[in-house]
């Protein structure tokens, strides 16, 4: 019950006009997580996110923070800090008084603010940029006001909004690693919102996936990543996503290409599925599906081969040591652990 | 042409300097008819002005007329009429300027919350800019503050205040000058600032309420100095229009009662055209001009400071 920063939605709802852009949504945040809601874009995140702050009201449901109902606090009251994907700064202020203006609204005097301002800027590395204007910074250098700004008060929560979708692909990498060091050394829970997979599996203690407004899964981003519990999940977790192959299924094998697979499955009978192979699972086999290599991906250490296997499209991990080339034929199968497989028409894992 | 220019250029920047030359003196060419037009305008009455200021020009007595150096500044200096309208000009300015700002920036405030009917809003805000001082004078000398029918005077005898002789007592008549020229030009500080705040960033409001900063806090702390230009822009426009305000004063008051109505414009308009005493009818309005690029002076520099 008691605890700082622990979160529960209870079957959030919001509607815009007759647009349904969250259909009931409900998950736990614990006390110091780093939680994740991932989903591709306009699905709801952002405004789950927004209905947290209170920046949005939800049409239904209810918002717990700590075990408090806070549907109808003011964002002022809620004790939330959060970064927006457009940093938000205050464009007159100096990046010192940008720093300052939460703990100045708190009320904090002179003496306690100007060292808490420093303490917040040398930890995310700005302490020399104090004096300026956000308009004199680069997009990197306002991102981490907007994270000094944020983190200067002791919020109960932290939420940050696609915090890295603006820096290019470098800086995305360093500032990643350095959030997460972040949050363990403010021990603060973190909810952090992100189209980008990959952001979420490297950061989240836990994630939920969105998909048009619901959550389609919550878990660990290895759970996720081992088990998919839908059709939208396997195709969007990954990179590249795996492959979902139509196929028939009979006690325990499924049939592609003419080529029997096995699968742990312990299913009777016989039925149509949706197969799921990840791109890295699917391995070289003399006994295997004969597949053509249609093109060839190199990234360096690894390449990425696209398959045509009887006319549906196989997209392959191989590493650099591997590489057929473009034109070969090879013969692939994966292990039967590795075969996930998918109800066509519930699109719900079996 | 081109080529050999280019050859004969010195490398590098040298033809980026030679190019910009070459638009410069094509622009020149462009805007010399308008210089020209417009220092016939302006610079050549204005010196005109300064010339006659310097004459004794009476058409009441045309014998007494010739070269008087400063004198009529000297005269000028000693008139009690002539301070007593600057005062006015002053007052009339000062007050109207900011309540058309402060008028204007709350207007804008509200209709910014408004979610529907803005559009309409801004369609009547927008009228009584584009009457003629002239005609808003009429209108309020019979509509608005006629004795028992005008509007206003009508809501001063129900709200037991009494029919008040709105044009007739000096303070009421400069009151009412005030309001009329605050009536009119309101909307047009109302605009701008409507502009200026529509286009302030809505997150960086989002962000100050998570920064727990009240409403109030908001306006003090980030509106009002994210709206300081626009603001000092409305002022200074606002301010040169006050201070060469005519038509809807000479309409409505003439300067009356007496002169408690009568800024410096119409004080020289009268000397000038009613006294037809020209060259001291100059002499005034060099000093308004002086007044005026003082004033504006002071404000562009307020404006640049910070
Ligand atoms: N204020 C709004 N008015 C109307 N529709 C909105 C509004 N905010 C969000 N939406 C819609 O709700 C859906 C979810 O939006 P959002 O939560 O921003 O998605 P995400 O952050 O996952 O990309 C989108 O389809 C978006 O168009
Ligand atoms: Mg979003």
């Amino acid at each position: 019950m008691s605890g700082r920063g622990q979160v529960s939605f209870r079957n959030i709802a919001r509607t815009y006009g007759n647009f349904a852009a969250l259909k009931g949504v409900d998950f736990d945040i614990r006390e110091g997580e780093f939680f994740a809601l991932l989903g591709p874009s306009g699905s709801g995140k952002s405004t789950t996110l927004r209905i947290l702050a209170g920046l949005d009201a939800p049409t239904a449901g209810q918002v717990l923070i700590d075990g408090q109902d806070v549907t109808a606090v003011d964002a002022r009251d809620r004790d939330i800090a959060m970064v927006f994907q457009s940093y938000a700064l205050y464009p007159h202020m100096t990046v010192a008084q940008n720093i300052a203006f939460p703990l100045e609204m708190s009320g904090h005097s002179k003496a306690e603010i100007g060292p808490a301002v420093h303490d917040a800027a040398r930890k995310v590395k700005i302490e020399h940029l104090l004096d300026r204007k956000p308009g004199q910074l680069s997009g990197g250098q306002q991102q981490r006001v907007a994270l000094a700004r944020a983190i200067v008060r002791k919020a109960k929560l932290f939420l940050l909004d696609e915090p890295l979708s603006n820096l290019d692909a470098k800086l995305r990498l360093e500032t990643r690693a350095e959030l997460k060091k972040l949050q363990r050394a403010l021990g603060v829970t973190a909810v952090y919102v992100t189209h980008d997979q990959e952001e979420a599996m490297t950061l989240a203690d836990r994630m939920a996936v969105f998909m048009g407004g619901e959550i389609q899964q919550i878990g660990t981003p290895a759970e996720v990543f081992a088990k998919p519990n839908s059709i939208d999940i396997a195709g969007f977790i990954g990179n590249p996503p795996m492959n979902l192959i139509p196929a028939r299924y009979v006690d325990g094998d499924v049939t592609i290409g003419g080529h029997r697979l096995k699968t742990d499955s312990t299913l009777t009978g016989e039925r149509d599925v949706v197969v799921g192979l990840r791109p890295g699972a699917l391995r070289a086999a003399s006994d295997g599906v004969p597949a053509r290599v249609d093109l060839i991906e190199d990234l360096g250490d690894t390449a990425i081969l696209d398959l045509d296997c009887a006319g549906t499209l196989l997209r392959m991990r191989v590493s650099d040591i591997e590489i057929p080339n473009e034109g070969d034929t090879i013969k692939v199968t994966a292990r039967p652990q590795d075969v996930h497989l998918f109800d066509p028409a519930t699109k719900a894992r079996l | 042409m081109t080529t050999t220019d280019i050859a004969s250029a010195p490398v590098g920047g040298g033809y980026d300097r030679l190019l910009a030359r070459r638009e410069r003196r094509f622009a020149s060419a462009l805007l010399a008819p308008a210089f020209v037009a417009l220092t016939a305008t302006t610079t050549f009455p204005l010196l005109y002005l300064v010339w006659t200021s310097a004459h004794r020009v009476d058409l009441a007595m045309p014998f007494t007329n010739g070269y008087v150096g400063l004198e009529n500044y000297a005269v000028l200096l000693a008139d009690d009429r002539f301070w007593s309208s600057l005062l006015v000009s002053l007052v009339y300015t000062g007050s109207t300027v900011v309540l058309q700002v402060v008028i204007g920036l709350a207007l804008a405030l509200l209709v910014m919350d408004m979610k529907r009917g803005q559009g309409w809003f801004r369609l009547i805000a927008i009228l009584p800019v584009v009457l003629s001082p002239a005609v808003v004078g009429m209108i309020w000398r019979t509509f608005m503050l006629a004795p028992e029918f005008g509007i206003i005077d009508f809501l001063a005898i129900n709200a037991g205040l009494g029919s008040q002789n709105w044009l007739g007592e000096p303070k009421l008549a400069m009151l009412s000058v005030i309001a009329i020229h605050t009536w009119q030009w309101t909307p047009f500080a109302f605009m701008v600032l409507l502009a200026s705040l529509a286009s302030l960033p809505d997150d960086i409001y989002e962000a100050a309420r998570l920064d727990r900063a009240s409403a109030w806090q908001r306006f003090y702390r980030i509106t009002l100095p994210l709206l300081r230009p626009a603001i000092v822009m409305v002022i200074i426009m606002r301010t040169m229009v006050a201070l060469t305000a005519f038509a809807a004063i000479f309409t409505v008051t003439a300067g009356g009662p007496g002169t408690a109505t009568e800024i410096l414009n119409l004080y020289a308009y009268r000397k000038s055209f009613t006294e037809l005493s020209f060259g001291y009818g100059s002499a005034l309005a060099v000093a308004l001009l002086i007044v005026t690029v003082l004033i504006s002076g002071v404000l562009f520099a307020l404006r640049r400071a910070k």
